[in-house]
């Protein structure tokens, strides 16, 4: 089957302009021509490649600005693009700004008229679903009232229900869904599902990322304006949350209970030497010094190793090692011995935390304070680095070529 | 680059959409201003109605311009100018009032200045009843040449149009543009031939006066309206041709304009 949307190579460009460019015929003809023009041009989406097929859900995700707005109005057509290519097929229905078309004065009904043909359906095809439409906005009792005096969750109501109700086959959705009642939401969700299933390609845009995760067949992660990541919501999805984690922690300095207190984290070498830099497949030592302020029967203790953008490539803890550590009040050390990291080079952090047996409590958490670097000089893109040499089977002369490190 | 492959070709299905489309918009207009005011619909008639009082009491009693049915004349010149006027200075405003149709995903925008101009006939078309009373009044008889009528109004429909597309879309640019247009639009009220003689106007001026394809159109209406006459036939055509001229070019410049409306309201 053909695709329903293809972006290729797309890129949109705004342009800045001064600030006391005309703004009226008499500025323009007292300025003349040069202010017109743009002052400096800025890239708002770069290099934006992507399919969706028909039955396909795409979540864009990304921070404020990062252009997701911009996408969804090139996909739609109303705005063009300065770079490369978009290909829609079929009817787009949009979940853009809801109701924003209702006029305050006109009756409900006149507006499901008004609003359903202009988004696409004949006025035939408007009265065959005008009952569908109403009933599912659950607004029998008051179509025939002005719209002025609709709540704003009445009139969510019946722009959604009118959108989804234009059977489009592509339909773009701008962070809707945490808007309305509950039940309400469920209802909308079910009926994206529904025309999902029907063959229709949605592109949502969401700052949920569980519902990303949850309803979309593929992820694109925006950032400044480019691609940061683009595939399986569940991997682009975590790697996200994890910077969005990450920056939430680097804002507010989070507390825990601190009955136990991490009071320091040391990375040793194999002489029991603090480092902040090994190479890779080296041993590394990680010594945890706390501070225990009452008395335990047991608590995990946990180590993570993760990069900057919180992708967690190791994890361990006392408990996986079946370990009861009982603390009394005092303070004392415990090490983490790991034989080989044969992570690739590069700056990875060291976490640590104290948790109560069940997992129920956190008594401290060190994330990402903890620095070190990794150098590897082989030239390989790749996360690991193992120790690896290559046997050559057919030759008569047996080579040696162990991978010097 | 934007395509947009519909799904399957139809093109009978698009013909009724389009016709579905304006007329809905059209509807729409229609009752707002219906629904604004006590009076309604009514205020359309009102407003000519008042100032014919008002011409027909300075230009009668005061002047004492010497025009034979003068009722009819200045009538019918007030209701072709209205609608030409009206029509003009609410398409200017059209992309920067409409902001939630212009970001609509595959609305055709082409077909606002349209309905615009629509709704104006609408209007005329309405007061066209008190038009015909007037003539009765003042002793007119009709006869074959009011079915030139149509041929008028379409004339008078495209060339309005043509106007309408560059005015709508230069008024995103410079939002002004409507506020100039306005003074503009009274001032061409006082120098067309509407509540006087094109004859009395002094000979190197009325060349002038020529030049205004809107005084080709009000003489025409007149002649076949009030006299009963052929209206002028050669420069009807000229006005065909420059309406024909001017209808492509002003909906390119339209058409170019578009793509920014979205990043410009």
């Amino acid at each position: 089957m053909n695709p329903a949307v293809i972006a290729q190579a797309l890129g949109k460009r705004y342009s800045r302009y001064h600030a006391d460019r005309p703004r009226t015929i008499m500025e323009a003809a007292l300025a003349g021509h040069r202010r017109m023009k743009a002052a400096s041009h800025f890239w708002a989406l770069r290099d934006i490649n992507f399919t969706v097929a028909p039955g396909q859900m795409l979540g864009i995700i990304g921070h404020n600005g990062a252009g997701k707005s911009t996408l969804l109005q090139l996909l739609s057509g109303v705005v063009r693009a300065d770079e490369g290519q978009v290909q829609v097929t079929g009817r787009i229905g949009a979940l853009l700004d809801l109701g924003a078309s209702f006029h305050p004065d006109l009756t409900g009904r006149e507006n499901v008229f008004v609003s359903a043909i202009v988004a696409g359906l004949t006025r035939r095809e408007v009265m065959g679903r005008f009952d569908a439409i109403v009933e599912f906005a659950e607004l029998e009792a008051f179509i025939d009232n002005p719209v002025r005096t609709y709540s704003t969750g009445m009139q969510m109501r019946l722009a959604f229900a009118v959108a989804i109700h234009t059977e489009p086959d592509v339909l773009l959705v701008d962070e809707f869904l945490s808007v309305g009642d509950g039940a309400f939401q469920v209802k909308c969700l079910d009926r994206i599902a529904h025309l999902k299933a029907n063959g229709c390609a949605v592109v949502l845009i969401s700052h949920n990322v569980e519902q990303i995760q949850q309803l979309c067949d593929q992820a694109l992660w925006l950032k400044q304006g480019q691609v940061e990541a683009y595939g399986d919501p569940e991997v682009v999805a975590v790697r996200y949350a994890g910077i969005v984690d990450l920056q939430a922690q680097a804002k507010k300095f989070r507390s825990y209970s601190q009955a136990v207190e991490l009071m320091e984290v040391k990375l040793l070498n194999s002489q029991n030497v603090v480092v902040a830099e090994i190479q890779s497949g080296d041993l590394l030592k990680i010594e945890i010094e706390y501070q225990s302020l009452q008395q335990f029967q047991n608590v995990i203790f946990s180590v993570s190793v993760s990069d900057e953008n919180g992708q967690i490539y190791f994890n361990t803890n006392t408990s996986t090692s079946a370990l009861v550590i009982p603390l009394s009040v005092e303070s004392g050390k415990i090490r983490l011995c790991v034989d080989r990291l044969d992570l690739s080079g590069g700056s990875y952090y060291v976490n640590a935390g104290i948790f109560a047996p069940d997992w129920s409590e956190t008594y401290d958490y060190h994330w990402h304070r903890h620095p070190f670097q990794i150098t590897w000089t082989p030239n390989e893109q790749s996360m690991l680095c193992p120790p690896r040499r290559w046997e050559i089977v057919n030759s008569p002369i047996s080579l040696d070529l162990t991978q010097q490190k | 680059m934007y395509l947009n492959k519909p799904r399957s070709r139809f093109q009978k299905r698009q013909l009724i959409y389009y016709r579905d489309l304006l007329r809905e918009l059209v509807v729409r207009d229609l009752k707002l201003l219906y629904k604004r005011s006590t009076l309604g619909i009514a205020w359309t008639l009102i407003s000519p109605l008042l100032q014919l009082l008002v011409f027909t009491f300075v230009f009668r009693s005061v002047l004492l311009v010497n025009i034979p049915q003068y009722s009819s004349f200045a009538f019918s010149g007030l209701l072709v100018w209205t609608w030409t006027q009206s029509a003009l200075f609410q398409a200017t405003g059209l992309i920067t009032g409409n902001r939630s149709l212009v970001r609509q995903p595959g609305f055709p925008i082409t077909i606002l200045p349209i309905v615009t101009v629509t709704t104006g006939l609408i209007h005329f078309l309405l007061a066209l009843p008190i038009l015909l009373i007037f003539l009765i009044v003042d002793g007119v008889q009709l006869n074959s040449t009011f079915w030139l009528l149509p041929f008028l109004l379409v004339l008078q429909f495209v060339l309005t149009v043509s106007f309408a597309y560059p005015l709508a879309a230069l008024n995103v640019t410079f939002r002004d543009t409507q506020h100039t247009l306005g003074v503009l639009l009274q001032l061409m009220f006082y120098i067309l031939p509407i509540f006087y003689d094109l004859n009395k106007v002094p000979d190197p001026y009325r060349s002038l006066f020529l030049l205004n394809p809107m005084v080709s159109l009000l003489e025409s209406y007149r002649a076949i309206l009030v006299y009963g006459t052929l209206p002028d036939w050669r420069s009807l055509l000229i006005l065909a041709i420059l309406s024909s001229i001017l209808l492509p070019i002003g909906y390119r410049v339209f058409k170019r304009q578009s793509e920014r409306f979205v990043e410009e309201i």
